[in-house]
């Protein structure tokens, strides 16, 4: 059984980061019921243009395993709706803007009166307190107000945008959080209302360079470079934008290193001998690498290096990902069906478990309110004709 | 809520790397009793940069602050008897020990699942402990490779600058971090089905989760490159005095950024009425963007953007972070005293209630806790 079957989850979170944190979730086998309106569907749901071309919707791999209502929240019957439905939950998600829940008469508080130990989870761009919690914010401006964007980039550069993986790291934290209030519910009776800042979550990704800079020790882009490691970077290999990424952590390393591209005396010359002098001269280690490299195809020089005990692995694109043996091996990579029959790769659970090795997804992208029956009739108790009733009132729409 | 959500459970941590070191550190601000199980002379993240003036690791200050420490060496004879007393009183054991080498340790799946039924017994190592390269080697760099997103950075500005440089990490250890999060996330979750087990937990499947958009884009029929994967205007921006992000998704955003610009002539263009329109004429739009950007102040500008609906943010530097208005207000950085001084801890990035979790403030020196080994242990009774 998944570690979390049993568990019940009212989502009402949109794009990216609050549906990743009830998807990671689901895969562990929460029940994950997800609250949806056809009045404004979520942007993911539908045909949306990224990054200048207008693609497919991009919703399936978040929406895996959810089940979907529809429920009108600026109706006062849908909002009766959504607070019966938090009645049979155990945590609640969303992540509007901070505010947008209380208005709508779904915050903390009215949840907390319906369903008095209910976790409550709020994903949001800055917090729900602060004088910047009506912040707008995506997941680019989540790195650059947290110095992770500033931090990052080639050290003569600019500082570098982040995308989806900072969404989905934010909700990766929710997910964490979610779980360590149920822990606290479970040994108090209590539940709570969890709060995740996602430009909170950015900034304590460079924790460490925070504390530094704190004590006046200045950290500031570095591109490839680590601080002591030598060589690390990116070096060519024969096949065009194949990249291949080594860092070597001692001197028995580079020593191997050094035979394996030819240049045995570089393992011992003093320039070179040991991790401070070679950190400090490193820039002149890059040609020599390059060369040797630059001949090499990718994966079976990755193999060769590893093999020599130095961590090397060639820079993967999507394509790489879905069809490594490795990933498939571990069930991080699954094929699901979709409800239309396609068959696609998808991201499976996010750990293995001696207790349950199920895959993580077992359906795909629900339909818009296709699990209405269910939801509304068994769980909730209506009756049909109810239901009806409410359809007909556009309270579930 | 006055109390941490994790107090109560023990975690045992065997930690060389980021990663498993990053799990026990949200375990430990969330409440846990957090149990470093060191070898002598410490934790290889001691020495990790980067270093505050008087030589003590920032890294390691901030990823074990609150920790206890016990010295449990390998090569010391009482090696097992020793993780045996620990681990038969722990709800959690964090291990990075190369697979390889635990059987030679005691410390493999099968032998504690049969000690320490109860154990949630998590394993964090750069790619797992099984599958093909469960042996494989795995630093930050590497990392950030294998779990798809290295490939596809730089973007936007840093992509049009420097086209042909070789795919760039994110700063610090932002794979490895992921890696911790996600194992302590699935350590908890082991938790709550009520009985011990193995939870193999690594750092490449954790990047490759988060990194979830461009495997379903895969499925939707493209791969992903950094120099195409921009938005077509906005992104990074150079103001006189620092850089700001800028990114408008919906059409009112547009509009504010329109009244900000003063760029009548734009609202009145049917062509930029929609995303794909403009994205068309990105470069056209980013240039005059950029050109204006440059006589203009972060903070006005920021200032300016926010109040019509425009989403922008400057890049802020850590000095930034550190005295942050929004920053200040939610209470998120703790004053710590370390042999160095005083320096800033930042707080976890979720809280469960109005106020920020205290941040733990012991930075224990290797052996600090030995008591907890040979019995006496007075700072757990206190704790």
């Amino acid at each position: 059984m998944k570690p979390l079957a049993g568990l019940r989850i009212a989502d009402f979170t949109v794009h990216a980061a609050g549906p990743f944190c009830t998807h990671m979730l689901s895969q562990m086998g929460a029940e994950v019921i997800k609250v949806e309106t056809a009045l404004r569907p979520d942007i993911f749901r539908k045909p949306h243009a990224v990054y200048g071309r207008q693609g497919p919707a991009t919703f399936d791999q978040v929406s895996s395993n959810k089940l979907s209502v529809r429920l009108n929240l600026k109706h006062p019957d849908g909002v009766a709706l959504a607070k019966k439905l938090v009645t049979i939950a155990d945590v609640a998600a969303e992540s509007f803007r901070a505010g947008v829940m209380a208005r709508l008469g779904l915050g903390y508080e009215a949840l907390h009166q319906a369903k008095p130990d209910i976790v409550m989870v709020s994903v949001s761009s800055s917090g729900q307190t602060g004088p910047e919690s009506h912040f707008a914010g995506y997941a680019p401006l989540f790195g650059a107000w947290g110095g992770l964007g500033y931090l990052s980039g080639h050290a003569d550069g600019p500082p570098v945008e982040m995308r989806h993986v900072m969404d989905h790291s934010v909700g990766m934290h929710a997910a964490l959080a979610t779980l360590a209030a149920l822990h606290r519910r479970r040994r108090t009776g209590l539940g709570c209302h969890v709060d995740v800042a996602a430009r909170e979550v950015a900034s304590s990704l460079v924790g460490d360079a925070l504390t530094a800079a704190s004590a006046s020790v200045t950290v500031g882009r570095m591109g490839n470079d680590d601080m002591t490691r030598a060589p690390h970077g990116l070096f060519p290999t024969a096949d065009a934008d194949r990249w291949l990424s080594i860092a070597v952590s001692g001197d028995e390393e580079w020593q191997k290193l050094a035979g394996i591209i030819g240049q045995p005396h570089l393992g011992h010359d003093p320039r070179y001998a040991t991790q401070p002098c070679r950190h400090e001269n490193r820039r002149d280690l890059d040609d020599p690498i390059a060369a040797w490299t630059g001949a090499q195809k990718g994966e079976t020089t990755a193999e060769l290096l590893q093999a020599a005990g130095i961590a090397a692995h060639l820079s993967w694109a999507a394509s790489d990902i879905v069809s490594d043996p490795h990933m498939r091996a571990r069930g991080s990579i699954i094929e699901v069906t979709e409800t239309n029959g396609h068959l696609r790769a998808a991201v499976g659970r996010p750990a293995r478990f001696a207790g349950d090795d199920a895959p993580g997804i077992t359906r795909g992208t629900p339909a818009l309110g296709g699990d209405e029956a269910y939801v509304y009739g068994e769980l909730l108790g209506l009756s049909r004709a109810r239901i009806n009733a409410l359809i007909d009132d556009k309270a579930i729409y | 809520m006055s109390d941490k959500p994790l107090t109560g459970l023990r975690v045992i941590e065997r930690a060389s790397g980021v990663a498993a070191a990053q799990a026990g550190r949200l375990m430990c601000q969330m409440g846990a009793e957090v149990i470093m199980a060191e070898p002598t002379g410490g934790t290889p993240i001691r020495e990790e940069p980067p270093l505050l003036p008087g030589g003590q690791s920032a890294l390691f200050t901030y990823l074990s602050a609150g920790k206890c420490s016990v010295i449990c060496d390998p090569s010391n004879p009482g090696f097992r008897e020793d993780m045996e007393k620990l681990l038969a009183e722990a709800d959690i054991f964090i291990d990075d020990t190369p697979v390889a080498d635990r059987a030679g340790l005691g410390l493999d799946e099968a032998r504690i699942a049969k000690a320490h039924p109860d154990l949630v017994h998590l394993s964090v190592l750069p790619y797992g402990a099984y599958g093909p390269k469960a042996g494989w080697k795995g630093e930050e760099l590497n990392l950030i490779h294998a779990g798809g997103e290295g490939f596809l950075l730089p973007n936007g500005l840093s992509a049009d600058l420097f086209p042909d440089r070789p795919p760039l990490k994110i700063a610090g250890h932002f794979a490895e971090m992921q890696g911790g999060t996600t194992a302590a996330m699935a350590a908890l979750a082991a938790l709550w089905a009520g009985k011990g087990q193995f939870v193999d937990a690594s750092v490449q499947d954790a990047n490759v989760a988060v990194g979830a958009f461009g495997i379903q884009r895969f499925g939707d029929g493209s791969v992903e490159h950094r120099l195409t994967r921009s938005f077509k205007f906005g992104g990074v921006i150079e103001c006189a005095d620092g850089y700001v992000e800028l990114l408008t998704l919906e059409s009112r955003q547009w509009e504010g950024l329109l009244d900000l610009l003063g760029a009548d002539d734009w609202a009145q263009d049917p062509g930029l009425a929609d995303e794909v329109g403009r994205s068309a004429r990105g470069g056209e739009i980013n240039e005059r963007i950029r050109s204006w950007a440059r006589h203009q102040k972060v903070e006005d500008l920021v200032s300016k953007a926010q109040t019509r609906g425009v989403p922008m943010a400057r890049y802020n530097a850590p000095e930034h972070v550190l005295t942050g208005l929004q920053e200040t207000a939610r209470g998120i950085f703790a004053t710590l005293e370390t042999p160095d001084g005083p320096v800033k801890v930042q707080s976890l990035p979720f809280r469960f209630g109005p106020d920020a979790l205290p941040v733990s403030e012991t930075i224990a020196s290797p052996g600090a806790d030995q008591s907890i080994l040979t019995g006496d242990n007075d700072r757990r009774a206190s704790a």
